[in-house]
């Protein structure tokens, strides 16, 4: 078959595992007409050493390889036919635009890199395949990123993601809570960070996260320095923990919402003592658990709300919502003072006092164990905080938003007390007494409704009935 | 050191062995006056004898039981299997009286089989699989499957002095494209034991064999974009280094399992499932896998390009995980 | 037509002492042929008591061809024996109580509960446990005679398989080698007729099995496996040829499998006159009938060998029955082998 058009000799493949091939002898020139599968030069390999045959008639038109020259199998090594051209083996391997796309090798394929311009751009533009950063916050969070919301006692949707949908990352989450530093910086960004109440239903990460390009995610940080002189003798410098950072954030806000009023009653706690002493035995016997003070305040509490809507409630956008169940926070102190988190027992007004005991016991020992996951967390729709653990008998705690009211429980004393007797006179018994608070948002909660709230709570106590099976 | 092959490095180890210990001997089929189907035991026949470099009829079965038999005997056999396919023939050898031995009849079986594996040439469905999973998943034998001239050396002396039976896999497409330094001196690599190939920060690789050089160009690549892609050579798939797979993994917290052999049931599996066992606190993406679709290795360089993984398939693949 | 040796029957004792065995020899083999066989009675026995899981399998019948190769291989010869020879473990000194161990799975037996019925060997006795994939063991045994050749030791190994499992690949490419290398190897074919239910003319359509070995480039001879004088001097020839580097042997031991395929196998399929033809020639029996007329056993010896056996395996089966049950907690170990494994004689 005579060719008009040029017909590539190439290196051939002897072998599966031969990689290069090396020319000996040609056995045409430049110039010299050959007949196809007549031998056109000679070539040696790791293997074998063999002829090859043109691969077509024509005119040895260029040879581009020399006599003792190794090439990788596959390289053109000359040219049957078609006009000769003084290119350079380099250009003359340039692949055709099909091969372009689809080079053969690893080999080719850098070489079509190299040799197309339109392979090059830009490996930075962002694969179509990745979806555009939404920012609505309900993306997914990682197993990774939930550990480190956890360790950290942070909340993944505060924090701007970069991830595909805006998820947080783990890159993210490890900035944000290495990089106080990166807040610091721009402190009038801080209240546009916090979400207004209104939004506070769903707390949203920020804006949607721009693309990676822009904006990468904060780098953890250079720590901030200190300017110098800042620091007196004797002053210690620590940073602020995440976790520290959330609770000013949120106290703050929650004062800066709501209008806290706080009033007291006093409870006189004779029975449930008594009631407390019979069954303690028992639970811990049977259950392994212990019917604390606070769980018989817990029960009382939530019965007491099923009358008072508004104290287990909460004011969003225009509306007042209330609700016929209750998600009971319990403020839990972490150690050493590392800072606050409100577990949440949901459902509470389905449990009786055993399950409220044990339901306490258990938010207190994953928040102490860092065992508590975004869930636990969330959706409270009232709080108990217990202050008077340490003899404390007042207190004005702070509402957790977007709550309306906060109960506050003290130090269980014994007082002189004025009492009836059996005869009607007035005598004074000494009896185990508690001050309790409700610290409520007086924009929805009014004064006179705080107090009967507190009546109720205090008859359900001082008139326990049954031993905590109700 | 030397620069060397990995086919020659394959030479080295073997011969270095064969001169230190007089129980280890080559067989299998034109190993011996032909030096190998790929020349692995050139000059070798020379220099040992026919009864050391043994030329064994067309007789899989043979070949493997025999090497069984004569490491029951105390030596200390090498067996080549032409390609790494034909292995298919002497299952029954290996997987039932090889791998069992020790575990049933506390009689140790110490011989190596070298597998010539992997495609990349054309070789179609009989001269290219990978068949390593099938065998890790058999109690009692090894898998060796290194990437590396001078891994290619220290494991395969290893193999040699392992106690068990080592299948030694050896990748065709690395024998004369992968040259590197090798010592000269007599060393062991230690089964089990993983070597990062490439340090990097956003995406963990875990990978072996030629796949490591696929990586490798795809990391590249991503380079320029600022992602960082570490690249884990298991260098041995039984036993396999878990350790190193997982620290790999709770540093980048996103991984990529690549390999050339199929992909259901393949070794890739059970890497995926040990880290969503074992480091499902570190994930920030899910596990991916990477690996030649569920069809036999087809001939056509077209169809094979699309069967085995390409430099552009796994840097998509690394992408798509460090932008999740 | 037969192509192979058809070997005639051991008539005198002249001719057997000319084999080498004097009559305390001749004493020895009856007496491991009665261990042999009650071995596998008390099996039987233990099976039906529940005491042995699984199945439960035997070589009644091959009594004679297992104890005569047997006591032709040299101390430091090797063979790879399968379940119907028990009597090579016998011969070589496998206790009997570790045998009644491994039927019950217990922790004393050679594979510790590991693996069954006779899939075991003593490697101190030049034993390599079998596998169910017949013949698997084939080249194995071609390996062991490859590395006697390599080292140039006079050594031989046999290497055991029936008719059935001659249809299979292992059993060729193990010959097609052994012969292309005059390996020091001795094929022994026990040919008891049946491949569980299928029959010889459904398995190989030459006369012989043993017919093939002229294909192989070797000596093939068949014997009257229920003749175990016979098949001691067919083997010792064999064996003596291998050692002395005349390369491999296909010896093919007639017999009938005379019990199922296992326990569970009635042996319907088998024609009745075929099992009376048999039984007329019971290897045991024909023996105690030879030692009699040619060796002058008396009944006083016949009852102590007698005695001094049932003796041997009611103290072994005491005590293979207060063996342990293996700890499954050392269930993984073991799956690879340590470089203290190789601490054995062959490996130095």
């Amino acid at each position: 078959m005579a060719t008009e058009t040029a017909v590539d000799v190439v290196m051939p493949q002897m072998g599966v595992s031969v990689s290069e091939g090396t020319i000996t002898r040609w056995l045409k020139q430049e110039g010299e007409q050959i007949e196809a599968d007549e031998p056109l030069l000679e070539i040696s390999t790791d293997k074998v050493d063999t002829e090859v045959p043109s691969p077509a008639s024509g005119t040895l038109t260029q040879i581009l390889v020399q006599e003792g020259e190794t090439v990788d199998v596959g390289m053109k090594l000359g040219q049957i036919g078609g006009s000769a051209t003084a290119e350079a083996p380099a250009q003359e391997s340039a692949p055709e635009p099909e091969a372009a796309q689809e080079p053969a090798t690893a080999e080719a394929a850098a070489e079509a890199d190299a040799a197309s311009p339109a392979e090059t751009p830009a490996p930075t533009a962002p694969e179509p395949s990745a979806a555009p950063p939404t920012g609505n916050g309900k993306a997914f969070v990682s197993p990774v990123v939930a550990r480190i919301a956890s360790e950290h006692g942070v909340d993944p949707s505060q924090i701007p993601g970069t991830g595909s949908g805006g998820r947080v990352t783990k890159k993210d989450i490890l900035a944000f809570v290495e990089s106080g530093g990166a807040q610091q910086e721009q402190p009038q960004e801080q209240p546009a960070a916090a979400p207004e109440p209104a939004q506070a239903e769903a707390p949203a990460a920020p804006a949607p996260a721009p693309p990676k390009e822009q904006a990468p995610p904060p780098k953890p940080p250079t720590p901030a320095p200190v300017a110098a002189g800042e620091t007196l003798p004797g002053e210690t410098v620590e940073p602020i923990t995440a976790m520290r950072r959330g609770i000013a954030e949120h106290m703050r806000r929650s004062l800066d919402t709501a209008a806290h009023v706080t009033s007291a009653i006093e409870v006189d706690f004779s029975r449930i003592v008594a009631v407390r002493d019979k069954l303690k035995k028992e639970y811990q016997a049977a259950y392994g658990v212990n019917p604390t003070y606070l769980a018989f305040v817990a029960k009382a509490s939530v019965e007491t709300l099923r009358d008072y809507p508004y104290v287990n409630a909460e004011m969003r956008g225009d509306s007042i919502v209330t609700r016929n169940f209750v998600n009971l926070g319990i403020a839990v102190e972490l150690a050493e003072g590392k800072g606050l988190i409100v577990p949440v027992i949901r459902n509470a007004e389905g449990l009786n006092l055993l399950g409220l005991a044990r339901g306490i016991a258990e938010i207190a020992n994953k928040a102490r164990n860092k065992q508590l996951v975004p869930d636990d967390v969330q959706g409270g729709t009232f709080t108990i905080t217990n202050p008077g653990g340490y003899g404390t008998f007042h207190g004005t705690p702070v509402i957790s938003q977007p709550q309306s009211a906060i109960l506050g429980t003290y130090a269980l004393v014994k007082r002189p007390w004025v009492v009836e007797d059996d005869l009607g006179q007035d005598v004074i018994a000494i009896r185990p007494l508690m001050n309790i608070t409700l610290t409520y948002d007086h924009r929805l909660v009014d004064g006179a409704l705080a107090g009967r709230f507190l009546r109720d709570l205090r008859e359900r106590l001082e008139g326990w009935e049954g031993d905590g099976e109700g | 050191m030397a620069e060397l092959t990995y086919l020659q490095a394959i030479s080295d180890g073997l011969r270095t062995e064969m001169r230190r210990d007089k129980r280890v001997f080559l067989i299998g089929e034109d190993v011996g006056v032909y030096g190998g189907a790929f020349k692995v035991s050139l000059g070798f026949q020379e220099e040992f004898g026919p009864w050391r470099v043994i030329d064994a009829p067309l007789a899989e079965a043979a070949i493997v039981g025999g090497c069984t038999g004569a490491a029951i005997m105390g030596m200390r056999p090498v067996a080549e299997m032409q390609f790494a396919d034909f292995i298919s023939c002497g299952w029954d050898q290996l997987v039932t009286v090889a791998a069992k031995q020790r575990w049933r009849a506390g009689t140790p079986v110490p011989m190596v089989v070298r597998l010539p594996s992997g495609g990349g040439f054309s070789g179609g469905p009989f001269h290219s699989q990978n068949p390593e999973s099938s065998f890790a998943h058999i109690p009692g034998l090894k898998c060796v499957c290194p990437a590396t001239p001078e891994d290619a050396k220290g494991l395969l002396i290893s193999a040699i002095e392992d106690p068990s039976p080592v299948l030694y896999f050896e990748h065709k497409h690395l024998y004369r494209r992968i040259k590197g330094e090798v010592p000269e001196e007599r060393y062991t690599t230690p089964l089990g034991k993983a070597r990062v190939h490439r340090d990097g920060d956003d995406v963990s690789v875990i990978t072996w064999g030629a796949m490591v050089y696929t990586a490798d160009e795809a990391a590249q690549k991503l380079e320029s974009d600022g992602i960082s892609i570490e690249i884990v050579d298991l260098r041995t798939v039984m036993p396999w280094d878990k350790a190193a797979v997982l620290e790999s993994v709770r540093k980048t917290s996103k991984v990529l399992v690549l390999h050339e052999d199929t992909r259901t049931g393949g070794f890739g599996g059970e890497i995926a499932a040990t880290i969503a066992e074992e480091a499902f606190e570190d994930l920030d993406a899910p596990v991916k896998r990477l690996a030649a679709p569920d069809t036999p290795v087809p001939f056509s360089p077209v169809l094979e390009k699309a069967y085995i993984p390409q430099v552009d398939d796994v840097a998509g693949a690394l992408r798509e995980l460090a932008e999740y | 037509m037969a192509i192979a040796r058809e070997a005639g029957p051991v008539g005198s004792l002249h001719e057997v002492r000319e084999a080498g065995l004097d009559r305390e020899d001749l004493l020895g083999i009856y007496r491991h042929m009665l261990v042999t066989r009650g071995v596998e009675e008390r099996g039987h026995i233990l099976y039906r008591q529940g005491k042995i899981p699984g199945s439960f399998y035997t070589g009644r019948g091959n009594e004679a061809a297992s104890v005569g190769v047997a006591t032709a291989m040299g101390p430091d010869d090797v063979g790879t024996p399968l379940h119907r020879d028990m009597g090579v473990h016998i011969v070589r000194g496998v206790d009997p109580w570790r045998i009644f161990a491994q039927y019950m799975g217990r922790q004393d037996g050679p594979t510790h509960g590991r693996d069954g019925n006779v899939h075991m060997a003593d490697a101190q006795l030049g034993l390599i446990a079998m596998v169910s994939h017949l013949p698997a063991m084939l080249p194995v045994a071609t390996g062991c005679a490859l590395t006697f050749r390599i080292r140039d030791e006079s050594r031989v190994a046999v290497g055991w398989f029936g008719e059935g499992a001659s249809a299979r690949g292992d059993a060729h490419e193990s010959m097609t080698f052994a012969g292309t290398r005059k390996l020091p190897i001795v094929f022994v074919c026990d040919n008891n007729q049946w491949a569980y239910s299928t029959p010889t003319h459904l398995e190989y359509a030459t006369e012989h099995v043993a017919d093939r070995a002229e294909a192989y480039g070797f000596e093939g001879v068949v014997v009257d496996g229920t003749d175990v004088l016979a098949v001691y001097r067919e083997a010792k020839r064999a064996i003596d040829k291998a050692r002395a580097g005349g390369g491999p042997t296909l010896l093919e031991c007639l017999t009938l499998r005379m019990e199922g395929h296992a326990v569970h196998d009635d042996a319907f399929y088998v024609p009745k006159p075929l099992f009376e033809q048999w039984a007329a020639s019971d290897p045991i029996e024909r023996f105690r009938t030879w030692l009699r007329d040619n060796a002058e056993l008396t009944d006083e010896e016949e009852d102590e060998i007698a005695a001094g056996v049932k003796r041997l395996l009611t103290t072994a089966l005491e005590r293979a029955e207060e063996s342990p049950q293996p700890d499954p907690s050392t269930l993984t170990d073991g799956v690879f082998a340590t470089p203290e494994d190789l601490d054995t004689p062959h490996h130095k």
